[in-house]
């Protein structure tokens, strides 16, 4: 056998040296998934210009309405104007402009001062709504599963009840009654969102609580804590890191959806606002609904790309 | 089974219960009341409105404390009393029974377009693994789970009906609900609703099939001579099938509160959707209430009836 594995001893390495293989070896796998790989370079790029772009850009909330409705680089509008002194139409058209180049909305805002604006929300909400899902979703997947009897069966009744629970409509109405901010969207998915994630990881624990090592570890006299922390958690970390880059995307688009019809947090733009106001000139300036979804979408995929890839690279089982 | 079933029966009330709670409390526990809306008319007409409020909230019992408001409501439910809507002033059974059959012909045939396309296509992917084929569906049935359905279908509205005016730009309640116009102009809808679930189908069906295509059965069907044609439809596909209805039925809650909700905004679709999403925005509890309710419900009693009808599909199954 000459795969590179996490089970393949290497005798006289430090466990750094170890540890550094392993990443490696992760990594050499996850390079075959041509698509993953792609999704993870626009994912690092999106991430880039929603950290450094609002630096370059213009402000993404001042309005310019001589500006309004300028179509993007490259694109021409025609516009009728009715003249009040000489009481005629004339046609007047209007091209991209250099200063606009992904063009303006009704507001004569610029797009992508927006659109990268939008690009710092969806990854925020993203990444920070996961983190706090995956975080309970692991803590009770493991400690229900390593725990086992009355405690299991309350943990995972309760997360029955959770997952009936019709999802969006509670984002909906919390967010109505509550206000809408940024700082409850998270809150709510977050702990709402975890429960997919508990009963994956209390599967996967329950079936490294009977090997071996977690029995020696026992019987070396390591408390439950220290088998929960030093040896369940770090063994369902591959798992983990799945899990959360697959919820990604349905956090995104929860966050879109939420703005999308008008629940956004109204101090941000987000990609959903932008889409939000860009439905009632789907006939004048459609790149303002055209954009912001793309954005949205190639976003999606590529965490969706990424995740597909992670699953088969992470699990030594799968052949890639 | 009857136990199982009378148990899962009376565990689904339960939770149904729950929900209805939560809501109700989160519903009534927000700082905006039912009354603004009322108040902010008679305000501008000038009358007085402290006493136009307390008659408001005395017809509706707004001016009781909390617990008994909740217990009033309950009281209310089991005499099978849904109380009024408060933004509309109809009985809310009225309101629910003069809108659910939108929502309902939506879901459906959304469901039976994303079952015969998405299972078709999952199943030539996995008798044609590797193809040409196999990767464009593959790389498409990405697409469509990242494509967020609200943009979709605003896409979908901008190119069909605004720019070649195949559909209208509006949903047009006055056609008979089963009549060949209304289900022409759900076509949009449809596929807005359909395409996330497609692409999830076929996936799962390929997954399935190839899982099933490995086994030894099938090998000695090939052995005996029997048609490949035959090998798949009566050997494979019986056995991939199984899992899929679990996946289908399952899915239908996601369906039910987070797609169709959404797509019965964009397209102007008068469901129970846009009636509880309304009613959210008017604070009309009792419409919220009752519509999670019964979506609740319906989603629970489905997922009992696909246990149930497992067990007659797959005879290893057993409940007890």
């Amino acid at each position: 056998m000459t795969e590179v594995g996490p089970h393949v001893k290497h005798k006289g390495q430090t466990i750094a040296h170890f540890k550094s293989n392993l990443l490696r070896y992760y990594w050499e796998r996850l390079k075959k998934n041509k698509l993953s790989l792609a999704g993870l370079t626009f994912i690092i790029f999106i991430a880039i210009i929603g950290l450094f772009g609002p630096i370059f850009t213009l402000d993404p909330t001042r309005s310019d309405f001589n500006l309004a409705n300028t179509p993007p680089l490259g694109f021409t509008r025609q516009e009728s104007i009715y003249d009040i002194k000489s009481n005629e139409f004339t046609t007047r058209i209007i091209e991209g402009r250099i200063d606009h180049p992904l063009g303006t909305d009704s507001k004569g805002r610029d797009m992508l001062a927006m659109l990268i604006a939008g690009a710092r929300i969806s990854l925020l909400v993203g990444l920070l709504a996961t983190g706090l899902a995956i975080f309970w979703g692991t803590l009770i997947g493991v400690i229900s599963a390593y725990l086992g009897g009355w405690v299991d069966n309350v943990l995972m009744r309760f997360t029955d009840i959770m997952m009936t629970f019709p999802f969006f409509l509670l984002l909906v109405l919390i967010v109505f009654v509550y206000g809408p901010s940024l700082l409850i969207i998270i809150l709510v998915i977050g702990l709402t969102g975890w429960t997919g994630a508990a009963r994956l990881i209390r599967s996967e624990a329950l079936s490294l609580r009977t090997r071996d090592f977690i029995t020696a570890s026992r019987a070396l006299g390591a408390s439950d804590i220290r088998i929960i922390f030093n040896h369940l958690i770090p063994n369902v970390i591959s798992l983990v890191i799945v899990i959360a880059t697959l919820s990604i995307p349905g956090v995104i688009m929860a966050e879109a959806a939420l703005s999308f019809i008008g629940l956004g947090d109204p101090m941000s733009t987000s990609w959903g606002t932008i889409l939000n106001a860009g439905q009632h000139t789907l006939d004048t300036s459609w790149w303002v609904a055209v954009e912001p979804g793309i954005c949205l979408f190639l976003t999606v995929l590529s965490f969706n790309f990424l995740g597909d890839g992670l699953r088969d690279a992470l699990d030594p089982r799968t052949s890639v | 089974m009857r136990n199982y079933i009378i148990k899962r029966f009376i565990y689904s009330i339960i939770i149904a219960w729950g929900i209805l709670t939560v809501t109700f409390i989160l519903l009534r526990v927000g700082p905006s009341s039912p009354v603004d809306r009322y108040i902010l008319n008679i305000a501008a007409k000038g009358q007085n409105v402290e006493s136009v409020k307390q008659a408001i909230e005395a017809r509706y019992g707004l001016d009781k404390p909390l617990y008994e408001q909740y217990f009033l409501y309950m009281g209310n439910l089991l005499q099978g009393n849904w109380g009024w809507s408060l933004s509309t002033s109809m009985p809310v059974m009225d309101l629910i029974a003069s809108h659910w059959i939108y929502s309902f012909q939506l879901i459906l045939l959304a469901t039976i377009f994303a079952i015969f396309v998405g299972v078709g296509l999952g199943i030539i992917s996995a008798v044609k693994q590797n193809t040409k084929f196999d990767y464009t569906i593959s790389v498409l049935s990405f697409i469509g789970i990242s494509i967020p359905g609200f943009w979709l279908g605003l896409m979908l509205i901008m190119v069909f009906a605004v720019q070649f005016g195949v559909f209208k730009t509006y949903y047009d309640t006055s056609y008979p609900v089963w009549s060949l116009e209304n289900l022409r102009q759900l076509i949009l809808p449809v596929i807005t609703l359909g395409t996330g679930e497609l692409a999830g189908y076929v996936r799962y069906t390929r997954s399935s099939m190839l899982d099933n295509l490995r086994k030894e059965f099938v090998t000695t069907a090939r052995a005996k001579g029997l048609p490949e044609h035959l090998v798949i439809g009566k050997h494979v596909l019986s056995n991939a099938v199984l899992p899929l209805v679990t996946i289908i039925m399952f899915d239908l809650g996601s369906v039910v509160f987070g797609g169709a909700y959404l797509t019965e905004i964009v397209f102007g679709i008068p469901g129970l959707g846009r009636v509880s999403f309304s009613a959210i925005f008017a604070n009309d509890y009792p419409v919220v209430v009752a519509i999670t309710l019964i979506g609740t419900f319906l989603v629970l009693i489905i997922n009992l009836a696909t246990d149930i009808l497992y067990t007659y599909l797959d005879p290893r199954i057993r409940y007890d």
